[in-house]
């Protein structure tokens, strides 16, 4: 019996597609059997990032509505033997189209052929998030060092702490470790403390993020990349190890590398 | 047979009383308060204090009471007092002097109401508000909105560990925590606001409240 996690943040364009499909691709990488369902009904993008958009045969919609079997609409990552499947949303209907109960029937069954479902939640706590959070058993919440995130994802965890789940864990992603370093930024301390949930990781800032998404190859698969690594680290914080914090200094000179550049020079 | 008196008035050191026989039926007593009243050779205006005893009188009883002394036009209710009153009124005032403890944090968009004083044992977070009728006491840190004596009670105080709120309201007034306001101090940590004698919402240190409220305290201790 696996486990259903929903990724969500209230606030849109945090990074919770992306969050997504990257956790799902590390969990893979790890041998675990991962499903991800993308409930953003009407406006589907876990599919483009994950390089599966032509693919795309059946939806969550269809299989709701009994058009096809659930087997029929997952479509299966080939860069994982059996390892990663999508089930993705569906364009052409409205989020009403789907019930908190009917999703929570079909996450259930997912449950019993995967280890870990991952289901990304639309932006918004109206119908869609609901649909999202019906089905899980845990809750990621992921929020940037900005204050209307930090704001957004205030309100969802108080949404989600009523719901009959496990305490939401935080991700804060897209930490620019210059502007967090001069003090510019929230820093990850202070969004914990504010919002007083467990801190389960941290995703630097990285261009390649967007360059990556844009090619559907989700960044974590490059695994010298500073945001790969924070996405892996989470990952394997979800499987239970505990991976110490990396540190925002990461990828700027250490002090062996400052005292190398003095006599280079 | 003599006729037993159901209304009689009486001066006492705090004024003229008038009590009304809380054993006879309704209709008796009022119509023998009429007559009372229209008999009174009173001159001038003078006061008087309505004692009903164990009668217990709705609303509409109670109008009735003080329309009929009314029209004397030399008496005017003060005050009826009874020594009765309902279960309902005495659940809510059972309510109003409970202190509720709510333990976790008011996140944005949640609200947590108390009918008596409210005790907060962790943070308010911005957009969050807390509401009671009566005072407001935050063990943690205030960073949203705060409303202490919602039904009326000016006499309300809001405290906190962490005095940061984006709104402070104690009855009827309002204050917003701009940057500009000169009660905002600089530490904002063990603080309460209350009303000030000029009307306004202003703020002092917690241990202040025991001059500025001293009422607040439910027992004598400490000896």
């Amino acid at each position: 019996m696996g486990e259903a996690i929903v990724i969500t943040s209230g606030k849109g364009g945090v990074g919770k597609t992306t969050t997504s499909a990257n956790l799902g691709t590390a969990l893979a990488l790890q041998g675990k059997k991962v499903c991800l369902v993308d409930t953003d009904i009407g406006l589907r993008n876990l599919d483009v990032i994950l390089g599966l958009e032509n693919r795309i045969i059946y939806d969550l919609v269809d299989v709701i509505s009994g058009r096809c079997k659930i087997h029929q609409a997952l479509v299966k990552d080939k860069r994982f033997e059996d390892g990663l499947f999508l089930l993705p949303a569906a364009q052409t209907t409205d989020k009403n189209a789907v019930t908190p109960e009917e999703m929570k029937e079909l996450i259930t069954e997912l449950k019993r052929d995967y280890d870990y479902i991952l289901i990304d939640c639309p932006a918004g706590i109206e119908q869609g998030y609901k649909n999202a959070v019906a089905g899980a058993d845990r809750a990621i919440v992921v929020t940037t060092p900005e204050i209307s995130a930090v704001r957004d994802a205030d309100r969802i965890i108080g949404l989600l702490e009523q719901e009959d789940i496990e305490p939401p864990k935080l991700i804060v992603n897209r930490i620019k470790s210059r502007l967090v370093n001069s003090g510019e930024a929230l820093d990850v301390n202070e969004i914990t403390m504010h919002l007083s949930i467990d801190l389960l990781g941290i995703v630097l800032d990285d261009e390649n993020v967007i360059s990556s998404s844009n090619r559907g190859e989700p960044v974590v698969m490059d695994p010298s990349n500073p945001a790969a690594i924070g996405y892996r680290n989470i990952a394997r914080r979800i499987l239970g190890e505990s991976v110490p914090l990396m540190s925002l200094d990461e990828g700027r000179p250490g002090f062996f590398g400052k005292l190398k550049s003095l006599f280079v020079k | 047979m003599t006729k037993q008196h159901y209304v009689t008035i009486k001066g006492t050191k705090d004024g003229l009383v008038l009590r009304l026989d809380d054993k006879c039926a309704y209709s008796d007593m009022i119509a023998e308060l009429r007559n009372k009243v229209s008999e009174n050779s009173l001159d001038g205006l003078a006061e008087v204090k309505v004692h009903i005893g164990t009668r217990y009188c709705n609303e509409e009883e109670l109008r009735e009471i003080m329309n009929v002394v009314h029209e004397s036009p030399h008496l005017r209710v003060s005050k009826i007092q009874s020594e009765v009153i309902t279960i309902e009124e005495c659940n809510r005032k059972i309510l109003e002097n409970q202190s509720e403890t709510y333990i976790g944090i008011v996140r944005s968009g949640q609200v947590v109401k108390a009918d008596g004083d409210l005790v907060v044992i962790g943070d308010v977070n911005p957009n969050g508000r807390v509401v009671a009728a009566g005072s407001i006491y935050i063990l943690g840190r205030l960073k949203g909105i705060a409303h202490a004596g919602a039904t009326g009670n000016e006499e309300a105080v809001i405290a906190a560990s962490w005095l940061e709120a984006t709104h402070l309201m104690i009855a009827d007034k309002m204050e917003t925590m701009t940057d500009e306001l000169t009660i905002l101090s600089e530490q904002p940590e063990m603080e309460c606001a209350y009303i000030h004698p000029n009307g306004f919402i202003a703020i002092d240190r917690l241990q202040e409240l025991r001059i500025l409220r001293p009422n607040l305290s439910t027992f004598k201790g400490g000896s």
